[in-house]
């Protein structure tokens, strides 16, 4: 269970991101986040595992105050949230398996991880993540070897071995052709579906979102304009979410 | 100095038919010869010892050559070219520019004369603390925000400066600056008399001791004029009496009269085709005077000469018939014979290995402080920031320092031989490989960093996930590529005593051993570019 309420970011050169933002989303739902560029769907998913800091209300997630974690209970709690990035984010000198491997290091003492001590089961967590993403067989592959495709999924992988309660996917399909927006978004639902994992996804294609989400939360200016099952989406309500959509090019 | 004059009309005219902007050389010549007159010396002024000569400008010269003022008045003509009318600036400067052609040689060709020095007592401070002024707000100009604040500071610190060189503190720190401009005043009769009468008295202790150290006698004189081949009188040159040499002309010359020939040259295609000329002529004209300026003076200092240069040609020419053939072994020399190509082979490898041990040692150090010296990981807290700039610190000051320097303090300390030189390229390279690790470090992509925070790793997990992969083949790069540089260093470093192919090449100079030395040269030629070549194609393999 997330539990948003009141959510407020301004960045430092006054650009208000969030304003007053409140939403509460029960466990194992699938939720697009839509809206403009620059309406604060970025800044919201960033906000929930806190690579943005809120500057104002609360983040409950499972009844833990998120908002207000530091240090090693930060960590305790990142490594709980799986993050998917637009730019997938992985080091690309580095193979398939060790960019998945990665995805174990908050379970272990800085020590272990340092020299890469991950234990027999982050092996199977990981290689089990890489066959679910359909690249069997290529763990000792180098990224930078791969197509856009396969890295994201690799990143997919990498947000799964962490075993999270959460995953958070930011534009996943921003920076791919637009036919792979079915294989990204196809394994997301099938991972939410088969473990019961909240699924947040930033999209800007409305009919992606009305496709796989049981329920939008659109964005505008930094508000939350609409709130509520796929199924209500009409044209009048898709206006008003992309309103100004010329004054913002 | 007609050369210089035909070298600046030609060159300009030259620029004028390749449609270049004239009024900016008129601009540029006038803004250069407005200095020169001011600041260049044009000619000797010699008193009783040679460290009595001064260099009086062309300003300096005025009181006794009144129409020299008329060269100013030629190089404010060009600097008003930028506002009259094109082809009204373009004639006045062509003139002025004749007439300054006329006037400087007119100086240069007069009668050696007896002259009066004038200091112009707080001059040079005060031009030294307008330099500080000025290049503090030129700083500053480019950017809106900090103009005002610059400016303001300038002032202070041009102020400053002035202050502390007239207080007696500066005086007594910088001599020269004392009075150091000095104008030349013509002396009257009855003076000219007093100082003839010196002379002819002095004349007899002087021939004494010429007699004794085996020269001619001095014959007395009548008048100023015969001071020509002689010296003013020893208490004369005290009271500030000097004997103007035209004979003896500086660069102050070879200067004016380039830029005369410049202004002419220019001036007169700018009357012919007035549209020659662009926006933004001032500064481009201001930026040519600056380049003449600095250039002038500094092949002046550096005593460049190609008279010098043919003087020395047959000694290269000997050099190069004594090095050919090399002698590469000679088994029949002495009692157990020479092998010189042996020597450079085995001080070849002895120069290699203080490169490498020299660059291994310094990278091991460069490691660990660039990740200390990275803007982008230290922004933690404050004390982290402390850490970051004492790191920077430490490398600018360290690369301040060159190898050679270090050598030669190194030698100093624990003897002559390699390990003096591995220690010096060690620290300099720690230095220069911990800026090149550390820009490398700031520019990672911050994506992986920000994943691995997002997945829950600590600190240190971040850097030894997302930065190290990154960075390690940029690190192996630079390390190469300071090999490359370390291995020419360290044959420079046997020439202070630091071992190696650089002491073989000194031994072998100075015994005039040059069969033997080329051998070395010929070697550096190949190891040099075998090492530069490989080095690339590995660097290049990188990524």
């Amino acid at each position: 269970m997330i539990e948003v309420s009141n959510l407020h970011k301004v960045f430092p050169d006054g650009t208000k991101a969030l304003q007053d933002v409140s939403v509460s989303i029960p466990d194992g739902d699938f939720v697009a986040v839509i809206g403009l560029s620059g309406a604060g769907k970025s800044t919201f998913l960033r906000c929930l595992n806190r690579l943005v800091d809120p500057t104002g209300g609360t983040i409950a997630v499972g009844g833990r105050d998120v908002a207000a974690l530091r240090g090693r209970a930060l960590q305790r709690y990142r490594r709980t949230v799986g993050f998917i990035f637009q730019q997938f984010n992985l080091v690309t000198r580095l193979s398939v398996l060790d960019n998945v491997l990665s995805g174990r290091l908050g379970y272990h003492p800085t020590w272990r991880g340092m020299l890469a001590l991950y234990s027999e089961r982050d092996y199977e967590l990981a290689q089990a993540a890489i066959r679910e993403v359909g690249l069997a067989g290529r763990d000792d592959t180098r990224v930078d070897q791969l197509s856009g495709g396969q890295q994201q999924r690799v990143a997919i992988a990498r947000a799964m071995t962490q075993e999270p309660e959460l995953i958070l996917a930011d534009e996943p399909m921003a920076s791919l052709d637009p036919r792979l927006s079915d294989v990204i978004l196809g394994l997301l639902k099938h991972y939410n579906e088969t473990r019961g994992v909240t699924v947040l996804v930033n999209i800007h294609v409305i009919e992606l979102a009305k496709r796989y989400a049981r329920r939008v939360i659109a964005f505008n200016q930094g508000r939350i304009v609409f709130d509520g099952p796929v199924t209500e989406l009409d044209a009048d309500l898709e206006s008003t979410i992309y309103a100004g959509s010329l004054e913002a090019l | 100095m007609w050369v210089a004059f035909a070298l600046g009309g030609v060159a300009s005219v030259l620029v004028g038919l390749a449609n270049g902007s004239m009024r900016r050389l008129v601009i540029g010549g006038g803004v250069g010869l407005a200095a020169a007159y001011f600041a260049f010396p044009l000619l000797a002024a010699d008193g009783f010892v040679s460290r009595d000569t001064v260099s009086p400008t062309l300003f300096g010269l005025t009181p006794i050559h009144p129409a020299l003022a008329l060269v100013l008045v030629a190089a404010l003509l060009g600097i008003a070219a930028a506002g009259l009318p094109r082809r009204i600036g373009g004639s006045l400067a062509a003139l002025g520019a004749l007439t300054t052609a006329g006037l400087v040689w007119s100086a240069q060709a007069r009668t050696p004369q007896l002259v009066h020095l004038q200091p112009l007592p707080g001059l040079m401070e005060a031009l030294t603390g307008v330099a500080v002024a000025g290049s503090l707000t030129l700083l500053g100009w480019g950017s809106r925000r900090l103009r005002i604040p610059l400016l303001v500071v300038g002032i202070a610190a041009g102020a400053l400066t002035f202050g502390f060189l007239v207080s007696p503190a500066g005086h007594g720190l910088f001599p020269n600056a004392d009075g150091y401009y000095r104008l030349a005043l013509p002396v009257d009769r009855a003076t000219q008399k007093d100082i003839v009468a010196e002379y002819n008295a002095n004349l007899d202790t002087i021939n004494a001791q010429r007699k004794r150290i085996g020269l001619h006698a001095l014959p007395a004189i009548a008048s100023t004029a015969d001071l020509d081949t002689q010296r003013v009188p020893e208490a004369a040159a005290k009271r500030g009496y000097r004997v103007v040499r035209p004979a003896e002309s500086h660069y102050g010359v070879w200067v004016a009269m380039l830029l005369a020939g410049v202004l002419l040259g220019s001036g007169a295609m700018l009357a012919w085709r007035p549209r020659l000329h662009e926006t933004g002529d001032v500064a481009g004209g201001i930026l040519y005077a600056a380049v003449v300026l600095s250039l002038a003076p500094a092949f002046a200092s550096t005593e460049f000469s190609f008279g010098k240069l043919a003087e020395g040609w047959p000694f290269l020419m000997k050099f190069l018939d004594r090095a050919w053939p090399p002698l590469w072994a000679d088994p029949s020399y002495g009692q157990f014979g020479i092998f010189p190509l042996q020597e450079v082979a085995s001080q070849m490898l002895i120069t290699l290995e203080i490169a490498l041990v020299g660059t291994f040692l310094g990278a091991i150090f460069a490691v660990p402080l660039s990740f200390l010296a990275a803007r982008n990981l230290t922004q933690g807290n404050p004390l982290m920031r402390l850490v970051f700039a004492l790191t920077r610190g430490f490398f600018n000051l360290d690369r301040g320092v060159d190898t050679l320097i270090l050598a030669l303090i190194f030698v100093a300390a624990v003897g002559l031989g390699p390990f003096a030189g591995v220690l010096a390229m060690a620290i300099h390279s720690i230095a220069d490989l911990g800026k090149l690790y550390s820009e490398s470090i700031e520019n990672v992509d911050r994506g992986p960093i920000e994943a691995l925070e997002a997945v829950g790793a600590s600190g240190s997990n971040v850097v030894r996930w997302s930065i190290l992969p990154q960075v390690s083949p940029l690190f192996l790069g630079w390390t190469l590529y300071r090999f490359e540089i370390n291995f020419r260093v360290s044959i420079v470093l046997g020439l202070v005593g630091a071992g190696g192919i650089g002491f073989f090449i000194q031994d072998k100079m100075s015994s005039g051993r040059y069969d033997q030395m080329i051998i070395a040269i010929l070697a550096i030629v190949i190891v040099v570019n075998i090492i530069d070549f490989a080095s690339s194609w590995l660097r290049s393999r990188l990524v």
